[in-house]
């Protein structure tokens, strides 16, 4: 699986995961609650680039990360334009297109072993309400591990349909996944269980 | 239906199996429209899916647990989406919608736990996954964009054709899985008599 992490060194990277979070949460509602004054998104935007060049993610990051948001950009113009004066819709179109670009940042300069810890350590406080962390760990564990399962699953049944010539019908693909998942969620937890997980 | 789940480890994995069908479902071969900038993929016929087949808890458990891992930076939704930036940008509400209207399906088409009728599937999958979704999605992507409510309601209804289609794939799958394989709806978080009497009948069926 492709993680979005792009490897560094710098201080974003190096920064803690939760301070990151609750920085880029800070700099959202600061952009949205200025949002009707002139220099709030220009200067929001100047912000956002000095931090993906200071990040050492480079101009061509960010300019990726422009092109992977091109389809909201289009359909939230199409939309604002017809509804909307035409200043407002670049305007609001362009401080979506600002916070969905900062919060790409923290996901570029933090490993995803380093945010699950942060969302560990932001559940914690439901202990006293005695839900039992430990086993959130584990269903995320065990999710990322199921899913190349699961795609493997996928392609057998799409190949052995192709190799008979079953004409293609999403419940013709999505029943034997199913099947085939659950039986697999039950051999899981007999394994898990045998090994003493309960 | 207690107040507080209690999950065996049986039940975490069907929620940790699900969450991960719901990213297969995401993967290329999917169907996505406008790249995915508002959710119509095969992804919102996970989220019936689970509703309908694993209850409310369990169903909203699995979305929740899916949500975390894209959260946290997997490029899982369709399209290749993923990290923070997807809950900053216009569809964060439709995500939250998932994990409520899994929940609502959950409680309609699997309320008492009886063996699934197509129709209350039909009828859960449409509140839980076209209403409820919708009126949790709309309010957030109307505040998000700066577009007017029923400017942004009115665009929405661009996808209520497919959705209505997923409604449609979503029981008889339903269905189809309940004759094909009647342990997949068993209930351990409160497991009763009655479902796997009906279960044991079904797969003792001489048909």
């Amino acid at each position: 699986m492709i993680a979005l992490y792009h490897p560094g060194t710098s201080v974003l990277h190096r920064m803690p995961a939760g301070a990151k979070v609750l920085v880029f949460a800070a700099l959202a509602l600061a952009i949205t609650v200025t949002t009707g004054t002139v220099w709030s998104l220009p200067l929001a935007g100047v912000i956002t680039v000095a931090l993906y060049m200071c990040s050492g993610l480079g101009i061509l990051t960010l300019l990726r990360q422009l092109y992977t948001s091109r389809w909201i950009v289009l359909v939230m113009l199409v939309s604002q334009v017809i509804f909307l004066p035409l200043m407002d819709a670049i305007t609001n179109t362009s401080r979506v297109l600002v916070v969905i670009v900062l919060a790409a940042l923290i996901t570029l300069t933090t490993r995803i072993p380093a945010l699950l810890d942060a969302t560990d350590h932001a559940l914690a406080p439901l202990r006293r309400l005695r839900v039992n962390t430990a086993a959130i760990g584990l269903l995320l564990a065990l999710t990322m591990t199921a899913i190349p399962v699961i795609s493997g699953f996928a392609s057998q049944i799409r190949e052995a349909q192709r190799a008979r010539g079953v004409p293609v019908r999403p419940q013709r693909f999505v029943v034997p996944l199913l099947v085939m998942s659950l039986k697999h969620s039950d051999e899981l937890a007999d394994a898990l269980t045998a090994r003493g997980i309960e | 239906m207690g107040i507080r789940p209690t999950f065996s480890i049986r039940d975490i994995t069907r929620i940790a199996v699900f969450a991960a069908i719901l990213a297969v479902l995401g993967l290329p071969g999917a169907i996505t429209v406008f790249g995915g900038a508002v959710p119509i993929t095969a992804q919102t016929l996970g989220v019936m899916l689970a509703g309908a087949i694993l209850g409310p808890w369990r169903a909203a458990a699995a979305i929740l647990v899916f949500e975390v891992l894209v959260l946290v930076g997997l490029p899982l939704l369709s399209g290749g989406r993923g990290g923070i930036a997807v809950f900053a940008g216009p569809s964060v509400g439709y995500l939250i919608g998932w994990i409520v209207g899994a929940f609502v399906i959950g409680l309609i088409a699997r309320s008492g736990n009886r063996e699934p009728r197509w129709w209350r599937t039909a009828l859960g999958c449409a509140i839980g996954g076209i209403v409820v979704v919708y009126a949790i999605g709309i309010p957030f992507q109307s505040l998000i964009t700066g577009l007017p409510l029923a400017q942004t309601a009115l665009f929405s209804t661009a996808f209520l054709p497919g959705d209505i289609a997923k409604v449609i794939v979503a029981t008889l799958v339903t269905q189809a899985l309940w004759r094909a394989y009647p342990r997949a709806f068993e209930q351990t978080v409160r497991s009763t008599p009655e479902l796997r009497v009906a279960a044991y009948n079904k797969s003792s069926d001489p048909e």
